[in-house]
């Protein structure tokens, strides 16, 4: 019934026999209570002195005090242990994102991201927690006082024997009924209860229609239709439980009647038969307890099971080479690199040359493999084949800590840390002297920016405070790249693909210089670009299909003239 | 407490309560019937076996116990079914309506509700605070009053036996159903309030490192980072725990009390009650087994009390959203109808957000001619998108006018929407079927004239090829169309509500170059005759405008047919020069 990954959690096998323990003793206490307390009445009902029951009567509030000291260890062991693997499994878990990177990111979306490490694991503590403390309860609790029961009277604990069994059937049969109809409706289920939202989000086209002072009727309708879907679900869905608590009651009801009978035909004492009276609930208590925080469960392993998919995700262990410092004489040479997305997708092939510090320009259309292309070179992408060669060094991909320790990467939109605007330009080399940061500042052009922000350059800037506008993200990005003067790789993607054309001419002007005495691979669909490359690369289809200098391009008048035409058709 | 000050200026659930208010009442009485049922089975059972046990000589005379202990047995179950789909019920009633009016609420500045709350997904986290309150009910209002009617039930049935014992029943439920869970609103508050605050905290934290995570990576500071945040998480793992460790010795004490309580009426009915094998004593085991089904009912109390400091914040949010709404100005009603030629004529136009901000528009003079192809070209943040919301009189001037056919455009209402359409740069797909989807311009156009349209904007082979063609579901946020197709079936829209003026607010800016050139003579074809104002940052297209005009900094600064202006403006000339690139 225990979960195997649970049992991978370190130190469960101590945990488990000291709960086996506990809850054995809290068993005891349970039908020590009923014992007393019923020893009690059945004294008063006999007309004996109050006096003669005081003692009774402690032992009842003793056993009943046991009992619930024995909850409250086990809730702050449980606790303790719970918080611990907790703890633990996030550490891994952000270990191994921070480590894998982006590509996590991107196929889990950066909320399941974020979600799976906070509540994702907080699901999973209360998973350990519930489960660990009920299904120990489920199979010691129910078992003791059937065992106390048979003591007294054989008939009823057979019939409670019988009962269980057909309690736990009716639960699974009417769970299956109630998953089915659920999966019936699922759909339209889904699209009644995503239709708020949708409307909301899309309230400002709907404004653009004048369609959306109707459309509140629209929105009521089907929050009415909603309505009826899940209350036409919930009859069935809750009937399981209903299942369990008719059983339970009416069992109690039929021992409750069963014992009075026996008692009239003289065949039972009172003693006995209200202590099983007392016991009944008990016996039944347990399994109320698990069916009660079966949901919560079920999330907490569904939790479970996808975090133990990220961290199963394989690291691509490349052998760590030891790379030389890029420099003007550094070659690089690239054979039959090879990728693929997926089936459906186009293939990258590519073979590179590059030296020194070249700047070679990458265009293409979208979906020509420029991004592919440039993640591969960057590392986070590892290639299916391929050589790789750094001065001789072979590689089989580019995810090696030397190389990327020498790269800086300027996507399209470099992100801006929720931080103060110095920390964000020092985030490559946070001991820069602040006298440096202000060197970067003036040099890609933030000064106006600064004498904006009201506390200069200690000014938190990013989501959520102040919001840069594209052309300021862009020159943060190259403030980076000017601090880290020992990253001699630059890698762009389409740094200006969405910037308006003034403001792209002016941070040109300032990425010019910066480019000097670097490697350089610039991939854009903005052809002036060009005229500063060393090297062109016009990639179609995840192919080279054309290679040269501006020049030879023009002179070929082939695929790159074609390109600039059908760009340039003003 | 502060959940009652927020209840008490609430607008938003006490009117519900009352326009629902006998399925409500229906719910508590239902609630109270279930733990009545539970406590008079254990009653019964306990009278039935006591006085079986004086051995009657006749059956029949425990005939009625027996019954009632079968009849308690089954309708407890039955009750609790009912109770739940009846609260349930209840509380999606009331979700439609707080829907409908957080949705009326929002309506209002529906073009600007994105804009005003910058961060997060505001949108999703109202509709969540509807869950909200829907757990607010199904978790804490029902199951606290249902546990008062038992409370004042008990105490009053006690009464009619002893008064004295009833107060001491008084006193000693009082601490469970109103010191317990008060103690633990106070003291768990506070901390609650703290993990929160170092929740969200961290949830930015993480976003926003998440966002940024190749930075960390090729800057390979990030074990700096995971320790960082392992730190954070280990103080807010303190807090929670010493929340936890408040309540578990908060419900040892509560169990404490009703091992008192149970203790209390043992000694009770041994005096109330005495007998020997039987008579009087028989009531024993009755009144003293019924206090064990009640406790399900008051030890959750305190838990459920403790909740509304979660629920509080989707209570304030929704009640000032009201506030902020009320201050909007209404718009004038029942406009003649305009006709054609339609002439837009911008007057001497100033616009500031707030007083004392400075001035996004200055002193602008616009005239538009019907049928006119307008370019509006300028950096991000000169005021063109600003200038659009004027002219469709989604934003009121400052100082100055905004005309279409000498009406002002802001007194329109949402009678402008039968002028002017507009195409944004991302457009909105609704998640539902792409019919629905097009039946937003126009919802009586027939099958024939969808497929017209699909045809005009260069989507009908595409249409036709998925497997439920017009039925096809859009995947949510329209994610299985290409930001160019998406634009297509914006344009489709558009065509179908067949409107004189257009506005794009730079449609075709994330596109790559050549999909956005297609995109740009669809658009020009597809939109002839109509008024064009098409606001841009670069270039592309601009030579299949009629008129082109620069704004900069809030002003006009360049005007003129794209032909003439590459003659006379050397700036144009320049940016034309850098756009052609080589």
């Amino acid at each position: 019934m225990i979960d195997k990954s649970i049992l991978k959690f370190p130190n469960i096998k101590k945990i488990l026999t000291l709960l086996v323990g506990i809850t054995f003793l809290q068993a005891c206490a349970i039908v020590g209570q009923a014992c007393f307390l019923a020893g009690a009445i059945v004294g008063l009902w006999e007309g004996q002195q109050l006096n003669k029951q005081l003692f009774k009567i402690l032992l009842f509030a003793v056993c009943f005090c046991v009992r619930q000291a024995i909850t409250f260890f086990r809730e702050r062991v449980l606790d303790h242990y719970a918080a611990e693997q907790a703890g633990e499994l996030r550490q891994q878990l952000l270990t191994k994102i921070f480590h894998v990177g982006p590509e996590v990111v991107q196929q889990n979306g950066t909320g399941n991201v974020t979600t799976m490490v906070l509540e994702g694991i907080d699901q999973v503590e209360n998973y350990l927690h519930l489960i660990l403390s009920k299904i120990i309860s489920l199979m010691i609790i129910p078992w003791v006082i059937l065992l106390a029961i048979l003591f007294f009277d054989w008939k009823a604990a057979a019939f409670l024997l019988a009962i269980f069994p057909v309690i736990i059937i009716f639960m699974i049969v009417l769970g299956y009924a109630a998953q089915a109809k659920a999966d019936r409706q699922y759909k339209t289920y889904q699209l009644l209860s995503n239709h708020f939202v949708d409307s909301l989000r899309g309230i400002d086209t709907l404004k653009f229609f004048g369609l959306s002072k109707r459309y509140g009727k629209s929105i009521f309708r089907t929050s009415e239709r909603f309505r009826v879907a899940t209350l036409n679900t919930l009859k069935i869905a809750i009937l399981s439980t209903f299942a369990l608590d008719f059983f339970t009651t009416l069992s109690i009801a039929v021992v409750a009647v069963l014992l009075g009978l026996r008692l009239i035909n003289g065949q039972m004492l009172l003693y006995p038969a209200l202590t099983i009276l007392i016991l009944s609930p008990e016996y039944f208590l347990p399994i109320r307890d698990f069916s009660g925080d079966y949901h919560a469960t079920l999330n907490g392993k569904n939790s479970l099971s996808a975090i133990e998919q990220i961290l199963e995700i394989k690291e691509t262990v490349t052998t760590q080479q030891q790379l030389p410092d890029w420099n003007a004489q550094s070659r690089l040479q690239i054979t039959g690199l090879t990728f693929r997305y997926a089936e459906e997708q186009p293939q990258i092939k590519m073979t590179l040359n590059a030296e020194g510090y070249q700047k070679i320009g990458i265009i293409g259309l979208s979906g020509s493999g420029k991004s592919t292309l440039i993640n591969l070179l960057s590392g986070f992408l590892s290639p299916t084949a391929g050589r790789i060669r750094v001065n001789g060094v072979e590689l089989t991909s580019f995810s090696q800590h030397d190389w990327q320790q020498q790269v800086i990467y300027i996507p399209q939109n470099p992100y801006i840390f929720k931080a103060t605007l110095r920390a964000n330009i020092a985030f490559y080399q946070p001991e820069a002297t602040i006298e440096q940061v202000r060197e970067a500042i003036k040099v890609v052009g933030l000064t106006q920016l600064v004498s904006e922000l009201s506390n200069g350059i200690d000014t938190v800037i990013g989501e959520g405070s102040r919001t840069l506008s594209g052309g300021q993200a862009q020159r943060i990005a190259l403030a980076r790249a000017f601090l880290d003067k020992k990253r001699k790789i630059l890698l762009f993607d389409e740094p200006t693909a969405h910037l308006d054309i003034e403001t792209e001419v002016e941070l040109k002007e300032k990425m010019l210089p910066l480019m000097e005495n670097h490697l350089v691979f610039f991939a854009t669909h903005r052809l002036h670009w060009m005229k500063e490359m060393d090297q062109i690369i016009v990639m179609d289809a995840g192919k080279t299909i054309e290679q040269g200098t501006l020049k030879e391009l023009k002179q070929q008048d082939g695929s790159f003239v074609h390109l600039s035409s059908l760009v340039g058709r003003l | 407490m502060n959940i009652f000050r927020i209840l008490k200026n609430d607008s938003w659930i006490k009117p519900f309560l009352h326009k629902y208010r006998k399925s409500l009442i229906l719910a508590l009485i239902l609630g109270f019937i279930t733990f009545f049922c539970a406590g008079a089975l254990m009653f019964n059972s306990g009278y039935l076996i006591s006085r079986s046990a004086s051995l009657p000589e006749n059956i029949l005379l425990v005939y009625v116990p027996i019954v009632l202990t079968r009849a308690f047995g089954i309708s407890r179950p039955v009750f609790k079914y009912l109770e739940r789909l009846t609260s349930h019920n209840w509380v999606l009633k009331m979700t439609s309506e707080l829907r409908l009016k957080l949705y009326q609420v929002l309506e209002k500045d529906a073009v600007f509700f994105k804009n005003d709350y910058q961060t997060g997904d505001i949108l999703g986290l109202l509709s969540e605070d509807i869950d909200h309150i829907q757990n607010l009910y199904l978790r804490t209002v029902f199951p606290t009053i249902i546990a008062w009617l038992l409370y004042i039930f008990i105490v009053i049935g006690l009464g009619y036996f002893s008064l004295w014992f009833a107060l001491v029943m008084l006193l000693l439920f009082a601490v469970v159903i109103f010191v317990l869970p008060l103690w633990s609103v106070v003291i768990n508050g506070a901390r609650q309030e703290q993990q929160k605050q170092m929740r969200n905290q961290l949830y930015t934290e993480l976003t926003d490192n998440v966002l940024g995570i190749s930075d960390w990576i090729f800057s390979q500071r990030n074990l700096q980072y995971t320790e960082k945040h392992v730190q954070h998480e280990k103080k807010l793992r303190k807090v929670t725990q010493e929340i936890r460790n408040f309540n578990h010795t908060r419900n040892f004490i509560a169990q404490l009390i009703f091992c008192m309580i149970a203790v209390a009426l043992l000694l009770w009915t041994s005096r109330y009650f005495p007998g020997n094998h039987g008579g009087q004593a028989n009531w024993i085991a009755a009144f003293v087994l019924v206090i064990f089904p009640l406790i399900d009912a008051f030890a959750p109390l305190s838990d459920s009390a403790q909740e509304t400091n979660i629920y509080k914040d989707s209570l304030l949010r929704f009640n000032q959203l009201q506030n902020k709404q009320q201050v909007k100005v209404e718009t004038l009603q029942n406009q003649a109808k305009l006709d054609t030629p339609y002439t837009i004529e911008i007057k001497h136009l100033d616009f500031r957000y707030t007083d004392g901000d400075k001035l996004i528009i200055e002193d602008l003079n616009l005239k538009i001619a019907g049928g006119e192809k307008l370019a509006i070209l300028g950096r991000s943040g000169s005021g063109k998108s600003t200038l659009a919301n004027l002219i469709r009189g989604d934003r009121r001037p400052t100082r100055g006018t905004v005309e279409l056919n000498q009406q002002e455009t802001a007194l329109l209402g949402d009678d402008i929407s039968n002028y002017i359409g507009v195409i944004h740069q991302t457009p909105y797909l609704f998640n539902t079927s792409i019919r629905n989807n097009l039946s937003i311009g126009d919802e009586s156009a027939s099958e024939q004239r969808l497929w017209d349209v699909l045809e005009r904007v260069g989507l009908k082979q595409l249409v036709a090829a998925l497997p439920e063609q017009l039925d096809t579901l859009v995947d949510e946020a329209g994610l299985r169309f290409s930001g160019g197709e998406r634009h297509r079936l914006a344009l489709a829209r558009i065509l179908l509500k067949d409107v004189p003026i257009i506005i794009l607010d730079e449609p075709t800016v994330s596109l790559d170059p050549v999909t956005e050139q297609e995109l740009i003579e669809t658009f020009i074809k597809e939109l002839h005759g109509k008024t064009l104002i098409w606001i841009t940052h670069h270039l592309q297209g601009l030579s299949l405008m009629d008129r082109v005009v620069f704004l900069e900094d809030g002003r006009l600064q360049m005007s003129g047919d794209p032909q003439k202006l590459a003659e006379t403006s050397a700036h144009y000339r320049k940016l034309l020069a850098i756009d052609h690139g080589i």
